[in-house]
């Protein structure tokens, strides 16, 4: 068993990512993550990552081993969906006190995960290490090893405490939890040459369910989804799938790239966001799939498929395109996000004013120059004050990010779209593309801009709070320049 | 039998009990000659079909499930609005205990109203008895500062004339000479219960400012900065007129509100019984003639009341109870001008404050359909709000709406592109509703609690705006006018539409994966 230190060591050396690769070993050390920068307002910690990360798994008991404040403030709170158990959305947490910091908190945990197995029996306990109990010195990984040998049952650890790193730090150290308690411990009843793992895919908003129909349509099976909609025994015998997709570009490139050495099965980094992107992935499962010995008229089948649905999704995205006419839209999203929704959003007839790439990694960048062309306007780190600026001065129609910049575009009296995780529209597939649309054009079109854009009619449009924002971020910026 | 001493069992458990369940199928069966219910399925179903529809709009006759009340219940619910004053009906008592229950259901507060309890040869030989008795008897039990009359229906048929009944009682020694009582005639086969509210706020007027039925000289009017205000037939009057004060005092305005009824409708529970509490001084009434100009919420129930101040010099204007942003900014806007005060900070923020919050959340409205009935103001006031949200109101139906009332409405659908496929139905009732619900469906429904059979039967969601409201308590606290209770608007809508998500997503391993945290 490593430390957890040299599992994060480890995590950061990560062959399969191009940027990764070309650092000097020192650079390497330090992480692919920009170093947090105390007094700035930050995003979510290892622990969250991670929980994310594995939280889909819908059968699995997922239990927090920390005080109140890490399940307490975030149970339940991903928009991913269960085709059937339920178990995932109860929030287990063993809560310590003060006695369980002074005195070690390893016998509390050994009591809650006999008690989840008496009363729940999940077919896995997943144990989710936090900062207190890491500091205290709680052995989570004996204490599982423990569990499971007295109950007979699979207790994981998910070594990923808060203070080691940012979130997507933690979506990797999850993934390596998977590799080494989970993935090729279950065989599976049969095979098919058709058999896929999805890596990367969360099914928030029940995305995943709008692609499954193509997969299905062509007779693929998604033997694992890791780990949207997933089950742990899924998961376990995802090690015999002949081809896998990654689909949250690095966020579990160390399962994909693992896999691939341990098992041999081939990986390749696609998107279900887009018409273009949807057809690209299905070819692109289709000839790995042969590759690995399915029959070639696979290949023909999908190709069928593809012309069908785009046919259909053509259809559909017609009637928006005089709508969006001139339209702008700034992207403030991260990671594949970055590109597979520009090309998405192309596809309408938008045009694209900018988008961020704080998140994603030289291929997301080369990607959208690609889609966007040389001049395309990447940002790499904006700031609220900056995103304000863009949305007043006009570049930009309406703003597409997470939940977190939404207030940015409401203050500048701009259309916004949720199109991170917690929105509740699914966006995938073909369909989702249409219903994306759908859902820019309600945004744009809503008539509260009209009313958030007009001051009240009693100001004075030379002194309303607007004019005097705006003028506070102009201000510093002529003092630079 | 199910029930027994040690554990008796009321009316939501009783019939659910096995045995009155095959009791209850046997009668069905054996005595009550029942229709086939294949048979009974199919009229239900039928009912809902266009063919249905239209016979249902061909009625002449018959008014199925009203959504209005009688004039009198407007007089009752003006007269309580003026300090110590006991609205006095002139009629038969069982339409009064109607009023007070009415209002006594909607507020949770009683409801004093008395009668003169006319009987069958009050109603062959004239009510004037009647009245000097009932003046008699009010004045000395009930120690008011003013009664005020209205009618019903009965004593409108026989064509009693209270102005002179009223003459004759005080000659008679009812009450003293100079004691207030002014009346008002509101027959319930005209007109509604904002008719009835009209009618008698202007009697009211009438009386302090005309020389109370020629008593007294008439006032002579010297105009001051004042401006009155009138809230109309309201059942957010309680919530309603405290933020007007509120929103007044903000701007400095110096006002009188005429029919003041947000204390006598909330007293505190301390141990005392407050027959009368708070409205409008009878000082501040009489004195309200030389106020600059009068503002009506609600143009409809005051269609002659302001006429009437308008004859006196004031300047007038009328709104058509505003709900939102659009509709608030117009009133303020004209109480600024009037009073040529300025709209301070305070009110610009909840401004702000609303627009915020309707951009956070009006994506979950914008393009959902809604139905909607009510009084015609009401009705005016919450379809601009629904279209300011980006919904489409449908179908906006009052019982008591007229033909001009309904052109009114179609002037706001056109202002819209979110009102082109809606319509107005004046004078229909919830049956033809019904029939709405069923052709052309909506997403939500906006109206009273009579509402709930709507909601039952079509599965439409109901959202409780509108009076009565009996089966949900204290919706009256909470205003709805104002930027504050455009606010409390916009929160009962989104409650019922996250409320209506969550209904249809929780059954559990089935429709539970859509059962969300975060709305």
């Amino acid at each position: 068993m490593t430390t957890l230190s040299a599992t994060i060591q480890e995590v950061f050396n990560e062959p399969a990512c191009g940027k990764n690769a070309a650092k000097s070993e020192k650079e390497r050390k330090k992480g692919c993550t920009k170093q947090l920068q105390p007094g700035g307002a930050a995003g979510g910690c290892a622990f969250d990552g991670a929980k994310i990360a594995l939280q889909p798994l819908t059968d699995v008991a997922h239990l927090v081993h920390g005080p109140i404040a890490c399940e307490g403030n975030s149970w339940d709170n991903r928009g991913a969906k269960s085709s059937g158990p339920s178990l995932w959305r109860t929030g287990f947490t063993t809560d310590i006190n003060e006695t369980d910091i002074v005195f070690g908190g390893e016998k509390r945990l050994y009591k809650a995960i006999r008690e989840i197995i008496e009363k729940y029996d999940p077919p896995a306990v997943f144990v989710y290490q936090t900062c207190i109990p890491a500091m205290t010195g709680d052995d989570i990984n004996a204490v599982a090893k423990a569990a499971s040998a007295k109950f007979g049952k699979p207790v994981i650890p998910i070594n990923a405490p808060g203070f080691v790193g940012p979130k997507n730090l933690g979506n990797k150290l999850a993934g390596e939890a998977l590799l080494d308690h989970v993935i090729g411990t279950v065989e599976p009843d049969y095979t098919t040459p058709y058999d896929i793992n999805i890596i990367g895919e969360y099914n928030l908003s029940g995305e995943l369910w709008q692609v499954k129909p193509l997969l299905d349509a062509l007779g693929i099976r998604v033997l694992s989804c890791i780990s949207g909609d997933g089950r742990y025994r899924e998961v376990a015998q995802s090690h015999r799938a002949k081809a896998a997709m990654m689909v949250c570009s690095k966020a579990m490139i160390n399962v994909a790239r693992k896999m691939e050495e341990r098992y041999g099965i081939p990986f390749f980094e696609g998107s279900f966001y887009g018409i273009g992107d949807t057809s690209d992935s299905l070819r692109e499962i289709a000839r790995l799939l042969v590759s690995r010995g399915a029959p070639a008229e696979l290949l023909d089948r999908t190709e069928a498929l593809i012309a069908r649905e785009e046919a259909k999704a053509w259809a559909s995205i017609a009637p928006f395109k005089p709508r969006f006419a001139g339209k702008r839209v700034l992207l403030i999203t991260g990671g594949v996000k970055s590109w597979s929704v520009v090309a998405a959003l192309q596809e309408a007839g938008l045009e694209i004013a900018g988008t961020s790439v704080k998140k994603s990694t030289k291929e997301d960048k080369e990607r959208i120059k690609e889609l966007m062309g040389e001049d395309a306007h990447m940002i790499e780190d904006m700031t609220p004050r900056e995103m304000y600026r863009m949305l007043k001065d006009a570049k930009a129609d309406i703003m597409l990010s997470g939940g977190r910049s939404q207030f940015v575009a409401l203050k500048a009296a701009m259309p916004w779209l949720d199109i991170n995780q917690e929105r509740h529209h699914a966006y995938m597939g073909y369909v989702g593309m249409v219903d994306l649309l759908r859902e820019i054009a309600k945004t744009l079109f809503n008539p509260v801009w009209e009313q958030v854009r007009r001051p009240a009619p009693w100001d004075d449009p030379a002194d309303n709070w607007q004019a005097r924002a705006l003028a506070e971020v102009v201000a510093p910026q002529l003092a630079a320049e | 039998m199910t029930q027994s001493a040690e554990n008796v069992l009321d009316h939501f458990e009783l019939f659910r009990g096995p045995e009155y369940q095959s009791m209850l199928a046997n009668k069905r069966e054996l005595f009550e000659n029942r229709r086939d219910p294949a048979e009974v399925e199919r009229v239900r179903e039928w009912a809902k079909t266009a063919e249905y529809q239209e016979k249902n709009f061909a009625r002449e006759a018959l008014t199925i499930n009203p959504a209005k009340a009688c004039q009198p219940l407007g007089a009752v619910f003006a007269a309580v609005g003026f300090e110590g004053t006991l609205p006095f009906v002139h009629g038969s008592q069982g339409c009064v205990a109607y009023y007070r229950s009415h209002f006594s259901r909607h507020f949770k507060e009683p409801t004093s109203c008395v009668s003169s309890s006319m009987t069958e040869d009050a109603a062959v030989f004239g009510g004037l008895n009647n009245m000097i008795d009932g003046l008699a008897n009010t004045y000395s039990m009930y120690k008011p500062k003013m009664i005020a009359v209205s009618t019903t229906c009965m004593a409108e048929v026989i064509g009693d004339d209270l102005n002179a009944f009223i003459k004759t009682a005080k000659e008679k020694g009812s009450v003293p000479e100079a004691f207030d009582v002014p009346f008002a005639h509101t027959p319930a086969f005209v007109g509604s219960h904002v008719t009835g509210y009209d009618n008698a706020l202007k009697g009211i007027l009438e009386h302090f400012w005309d020389g109370k039925a020629g008593t007294a000289p008439k006032v002579e009017r010297q105009p001051n900065g004042k401006i009155n205000f009138i809230g109309g037939f309201d059942g957010y009057t309680v919530g309603n007129i405290r933020e007007i004060k509120r929103i007044f005092d903000l701007m400095g305005v110096e006002y009188t509100i005429l029919g003041d009824n947000s204390d006598v409708w909330d007293t505190p529970t301390d141990g005392e019984f407050r027959m009368y509490d708070g409205g409008t001084t009878l000082e501040d009434a009489a004195a309200a003639v030389h106020a600059k100009a009068t503002l009506s919420m609600q143009e409809y129930c005051t269609e002659k009341t302001l006429p009437f101040i308008a004859g006196h010099g004031h300047e007038t204007v009328s709104f058509n109870h505003p709900v939102g942003v659009a509709g608030t900014d117009r009133f303020l806007m004209e109480v600024a001008r009037l009073t040529g005060t300025e709209i301070p900070d305070a009110l610009a923020r909840e401004r702000g404050r609303l627009v915020d919050a309707i951009a956070d959340s009006s994506s979950h409205i914008h393009g959902k359909k809604f139905a909607l009935y009510g009084d015609p103001d009401l009705c005016l006031g919450l379809a601009a709000f629904l279209l300011e949200l980006g919904a489409e109101p449908t179908h906006v139906l009052a019982t008591n709406g007229s033909k001009g009332w309904a052109a009114k409405m179609q002037e706001l659908f056109d202002s819209s592109p979110f009102g082109k496929n809606c319509k107005a139905y004046p004078g229909r009732d919830l049956w033809h509703m019904r029939s709405l619900l069923f052709t052309e469906p909506v997403d939500y429904l906006i109206g009273n609690t009579y509402g709930k059979y709507l909601e039952r039967d079509t599965g439409t969601p109901l959202i409780r705006i509108g009076f009565p409201i009996f089966d949900r308590h204290h919706h009256h606290r909470y205003p709805v006018w104002g930027y504050q209770g455009g606010l409390n608007v916009l929160v009962r809508i989104l409650d019922k539409i996250f409320d209506t998500f969550d209904a249809n997503t929780n059954i559990p391993s089935k429709s539970d994966y859509s059962f969300d945290i975060i709305r």
